[in-house]
């Protein structure tokens, strides 16, 4: 579209703005059909101007050569100094609690980001309609899709996709880490978008002395010290006994003997959600947890709001 | 939930000091979120006598003489003067006294406690203290008088918080771990559960409160259209006989209290205790307007779904429109109450009531999880219910109402659903439950925990034949008793033990993503998160279609609303703010999920992820970015082992905020991966950036794909490399000049390298000049001057 081309819209708006005047000339009872469609016109008008401004402002451009490794004239660019760039910390922490998790032998199988009813709560033994349902708060697209809540709607995935390890005598051993949703009011310690890493183990004969085992292993390594544990019951649907396991504050962080924290959710794998994926649960026992990661980063780095994560603050983020 | 210590003290010997018991309820049955101490709240408060009593004329008030034992301000005939404003205060009765310098209880934790003094009254009075009404010393907001204390309990100069057990703490309980035992919802079942905890044998047959009342000749006159939404309905109707003069102050008064509940009248206040003390939840209705509604001489009680349109005036005053998932109580077929949640106005109990029908059921608790949300109603009654209170009791317990109202009421009749006890019988061997535990335990203590809960064992070797009691509803698979062993006897006695373990498989994608994160943190680059969910308002900036982003129906706010179809445009707005923060050149990159309406669904019918690595480069310079951005994605792709390849930009439509022509498509071999380009301006005009800010947004499926652990050998010449600067005018692409180059230097037996140095256009020149630097050696021979020369010329003569 060409500058003459705009300058006629815009004389055309200017017309049809002193025709609008006119209305005090219009019998009463047709004032509101002129008024309407005169609004029409206007708008009509005013989003071709929008758009002819817009194909203006963009005829300007002159193409670049996509495929040169510069501009004429310019330096072939050089990346930005080595010392400004970052790792976000909850990545660089998710990495390392992966890493710990694969010497100790398990897969890592990532979740998704939309998910839906079956995977939220019906292949986890939540009865349809229960108010354990509730408790996790969860949004809901229009078309009944749900952002994950926990990372546990990957369980009946995993156990399906792992029964054959059993067929072959060995045991299912993965974890799940990653990016979960609640619909829940946002402050220092709270955020509707956070992060969790699931934990599932199923063998023939694993007890949940084994599921405290693993889960102190990881504490230790994770805060490279040895750390006193203690639990307490919990009630999820998809477990079977459930805990709470908690860690001693770690001595590094300003931990005191005897300050516990709660870490994560536990338990051993309801016997319904094992059927659910086709695994016998008279030959098969597992058990599973999940975590927050952001709170295991807080703590470990001394953050105490929870909001930088994703701020996309350059001030925070160039400091990991 | 709260639960007063000195209440439950009252059922379980409990043989430890505070701090073990809060460890051990703590570790092996419920978190509990605090311990309030109420030890202090009620010092220096003392039951008195009112001795003298006199009406101040022309004032509201009296001046009163009180005997609180020997205290230090009596004076000289051993009593003190207070003046008090209540209506009921007279001569001989007993009094609740608030001595000076006591905190009054009610303002405990007001930022600035009320400290009671001395004071002078109509400027003539010395007042000292007051006496205290039900508001003030925190057990209901009633200001209307003072409370009277039975003599038969107390004499005066008694401390108030020992005679009604006031030096307390309080457990304030985590509800949702309770999520699936509605018994520990009363303090009898609360109770049985320390007692186990503590290794006690707990007998509900021998607690009175609760024991079984014979009775004969239920009537099943009720009506209930589904059993599935009332399991059972029962009820007691109470004539009146006498009059409830509740006169004095009560333990039940601070029971409630204490619980969070306040006192209303003796009949509502009987309802209450008994749900407090028995998790059953009761109703009471006013029997003659419950006749009246539905105009009948007999109740004819009906239990049914609600239908469209009924309305329902509820207790509150407040009219509700009901649902057809609410269930309703109704008197002949007319709604008089919303079942589980609240009473009805119509047949509300009053100070005129005669007699009275108190109803005991069992209502679903998924129905009422519905009431609950639809009508917002938290009472401690549907808290019960939504747990799902089992049906055994409810006779039981409203007989024993019954008997608290017996001075006023008698039992007309009892009406009964009646229901079906079923068995609730589980085989367990001992070897299962030390085997899912990993413990040592024996028959013995296996046995011995299950029967301190009062589950029936029969034990035949190892084989044990578990039968739960009534209350246990949750009881259903072995593992329900695996958990009663473990959890009573203390899984923190388990000991932690290492699994056997094999050798993981690498995750490809989590492997590439920590590669990518290094060499960008590495090369100067700034890892971001941002959310998954943005403002309707960003996708029409950037001109992607906001139908084709999945909505949420309850985002918390607008700027959360649609999941978003591209990480670029979140990075877009993080660039804004940053440049705003006055850093004035960056690389912003994150990994994360984007979804599109328009990508369809998986196999499990969910929206198909993309996995994609976007970055935004910006900075104030106005000069493009196009190139850095370039290079940060060729040189990633080099790292990864792939060959990405840049050519003419094929946009998508959520890739519309892309400049078509200082865009391009990113290709690995024939499939386009991924684009990169400058952001237009008119987006970046709304996005208030400046000019030359690129982008690229590249998929992860792809990259993990193709990226390989295969490393060319570097190839190594043994003869001298030479060394020449090369530079060729052409406007022809800049890559199609760079491949010829290096063809041709490929057609010679050479090992090479290629480096562009520059591209120069001078003013008014046609053709830009495009420099390049080259080393280059033969494989099996040093190179002649004339052979080099002759290289030389070949590659001059392109373009």
């Amino acid at each position: 579209m060409s500058m003459q081309e705009l300058e006629k819209l815009k004389s055309d708006l200017k017309a049809l703005n002193a025709e609008y005047a006119k209305i005090k000339d219009i019998p009463a009872e047709k004032r509101a059909e002129f008024g309407r469609e005169m609004n029409a016109k206007k708008n009509a008008l005013l989003e071709a101007i929008a758009k002819a401004e817009e194909a203006a402002l963009e005829s300007e451009i002159e193409p670049l050569d996509i495929t040169a490794p510069t501009a004429p004239n310019q330096p072939i660019p050089e990346f930005l100094s080595a010392e400004g760039g970052s790792k976000h910390p909850l990545m660089t922490e998710l990495d390392r609690v992966i890493e710990i998790y694969q010497m100790m032998g398990f897969d890592v199988v990532e979740p998704r980001q939309l998910d839906d009813e079956y995977h939220m709560f019906d292949s986890l033994n939540f009865p349809k309609g229960h108010p354990a349902r509730d408790g996790y708060d969860t949004f809901r697209t229009e078309e009944g899709y749900i952002p994950p809540a926990h990372t546990s709607t990957m369980q009946n995935r995993v156990l399906k996709a792992c029964k054959k390890n059993l067929d072959e005598g060995k045991n299912i051993a993965v974890v799940v880490p990653g990016r979960v949703f609640r619909n829940e009011d946002v402050d220092t310690t709270h955020e509707h978008t956070f992060y969790q890493c699931e934990g599932v183990y199923v063998s023939k004969d694993c007890t949940l002395g084994n599921m405290l085992g693993i889960l102190r292993e990881f504490f230790e390594k994770y805060y490279e010290q040895k750390l006193d544990i203690s639990t307490q019951p919990g009630y999820f649907p998809f477990t079977e006994p459930s805990l709470e396991f908690k860690i001693e504050k770690p001595k590094a962080l300003g931990g005191k003997k005897g300050e516990f924290i709660e870490m994560l959710g536990c338990g051993m794998i309801h016997p319904n959600v094992l059927k659910m994926a086709g695994i016998d649960p008279t030959i098969y026992h597992g058990f599973a947890w999940g975590g927050g990661i952001d709170r295991l980063v807080m703590l470990r780095y001394g953050l105490k709001d929870v909001r930088y994560f994703e701020s996309g603050k350059l001030n925070f983020l160039k400091e990991f | 939930m709260r639960i007063s210590l000195n209440w439950l003290k009252k059922y379980v010997d409990i043989n430890v000091e505070n701090a073990e018991l809060e460890k051990l309820i703590d570790s092996r049955l419920v978190e509990i979120e605090e311990i309030i101490d109420e030890s202090k709240k009620y010092e220096n408060i003392f039951v008195v006598e009112v001795v003298e009593c006199e009406a101040i004329p022309e004032t509201h008030l009296h001046l009163c003489k009180i005997n609180a034992g020997n205290h230090e301000l009596a004076d000289g005939t051993g009593l003190v003067q207070v003046v008090c404003g209540a209506p009921n205060v007279h001569a001989g009765m007993l009094a609740a006294w608030i001595a000076p310098g006591a905190i009054v209880p009610a303002s405990v934790n007001e930022d600035a406690p009320f400290v009671i003094g001395k004071r002078k009254m109509l400027g003539k009075y010395d007042s000292y203290g007051m006496l205290a009404g039900a508001d003030e010393l925190d057990f209901s907001t009633d200001h209307a008088a003072i409370i009277e204390i039975d003599p038969a309990i107390a004499k005066p100069g008694d401390k108030f918080a020992d005679v009604f057990e006031l030096n307390d703490a309080v457990l304030d309980i985590e509800n949702k771990s309770l999520t699936h035992r509605p018994d520990c919802f009363g303090l009898i079942g609360f109770a049985r559960e320390v007692a186990g905890v503590l290794g006690q044998k707990f007998d509900s047959d021998s607690i009175e409160e609760i024991a079984p009342i014979a009775y004969e000749n239920a009537e099943k006159s009720v009506s209930i259209s589904d059993p599935e939404i009332c399991s059972r309905y029962s009820a007691v109707v109470l004539k009146k006989h006498g009059e409830i003069k509740k006169k004095y102050f009560g333990l039940t008064d601070t029971i409630l209290a204490k619980a969070g509940m306040r006192p209303v009248d003796p009949i509502v206040d009987a309802t209450n205790y008994l749900m407090l003390l028995t998790g059953q939840p009761l109703h009471a209705f006013d029997y003659d307007k419950f006749l009246a509604v539905g105009g009948t001489t007999e109740p004819k009680i009906g239990v049914r779904l609600a239908k469209e349109g009924e309305k329902l005036v509820l207790l509150d005053d407040s009219e509700i429109e009901l649902v057809d998932t609410d269930i309703v109580i109704t008197s002949n077929d007319i709604p008089v109450a919303l079942a589980g949640a609240m009473g009805g106005k119509s047949t509300m109990i009053d100070e005129n009531t005669k007699n009275v029908i108190i109803e005991s059921a069992a209502f679903s608790l998924f129905n009422l999880r519905k009431t609950q949300m639809a009508h917002g109603i938290f009472s401690e009654a549907i808290t019960r219910f939504t747990k799902g209170q089992p049906a055994y009791q409810t006779v039981n317990v409203a007989l024993h109402c019954a008997d608290l109202l017996k001075d006023g009421f008698v039992v007309e009749k009892i009406i009964d659903s009646g229901y079906e006890q079923k068995d609730n019988v589980v085989k367990i061997t001992t070897p299962e439950i030390n085997g899912l535990l990993g413990t040592n335990y024996s028959n013995e203590e296996i046995v011995k925990t299950l029967e301190n809960v009062e589950f029936k064992v029969a034990a035949d070797g190892d084989n044990l034949t578990v039968a739960a009691p009534a209350w246990r509803t949750d009881i259903h698979i072995k593992e329900d008793i695996i958990e009663e062993i473990g959890r009573l006897n203390g899984y923190d006695n388990i000991a932690p033990v290492l699994p056997a373990h094999a050798t993981a498989e690498k995750n490809k994608m989590v492997a590439i993503k920590s590669q990518i994160r290094n060499f960008f943190s590495l090369t100067g680059a700034n890892e971001l998160l941002t959310y998954t969910f943005v403002h309707g308002d960003l996708l029409e900036k950037v001109g992607q279609d906001i139908k084709n982003s999945y909505r949420l129906v309850n985002s918390i706010s607008p700027e959360l609303q649609y999941l978003r179809q591209q990480i670029v445009p979140s990075l877009l707005v993080k660039a804004h703010d940053n440049l705003k923060a006055k850093y004035s050149s960056f690389a912003l990159f994150e990994m994360n999920q984007t979804f599109s309406r328009s990508t369809g669904v998986d196999e499990d019918g969910v929206p198909i992820a993309n996995n994609n690595l976007a970055m935004v480069v910006a900075d104030n310079s106005e000069e493009t970015k196009y190139y850095l951005a370039k290079k940060y994605v060729e040189e990633l792709g080099k790292k990864l082992g792939i060959t990405l390849s840049f050519k003419k930009f094929v946009p998508v439509p959520k890739e519309a905020f892309y400049e078509p022509k200082r865009s391009a498509s990113i290709y690995i071999g024939d499939t386009i991966v991924g684009c990169i380009g400058e952001i237009k301006n008119s987006v970046l005009n709304k996005l208030k950036l400046p000019r030359g800010v690129a982008a690229f947004e590249i998929s992860l499926e792809a990259l993990t794909e193709f990226a390989t652990l295969k490393k060319a050998a570097p190839e190594i010449s043994d003869y001298p490399t030479v060394s020449r600067d090369i530079t060729v005018i052409t406007d022809a692409p800049y890559e199609s000049i760079f491949e010829k180059l290096q063809d041709k230097l490929e057609s010679h037996d050479l090992v090479f390298k290629l480096v562009p140095t520059s591209i120069y256009q001078a003013e008014g020149a046609a053709k830009p000049s495009l420099s390049f630097h080259l080393e280059f050696a033969d494989k099996n021979k040093t190179l002649e001057s004339a052979e080099i020369l002759a290289i030389m010329d070949e590659l001059e003569k392109i373009a």
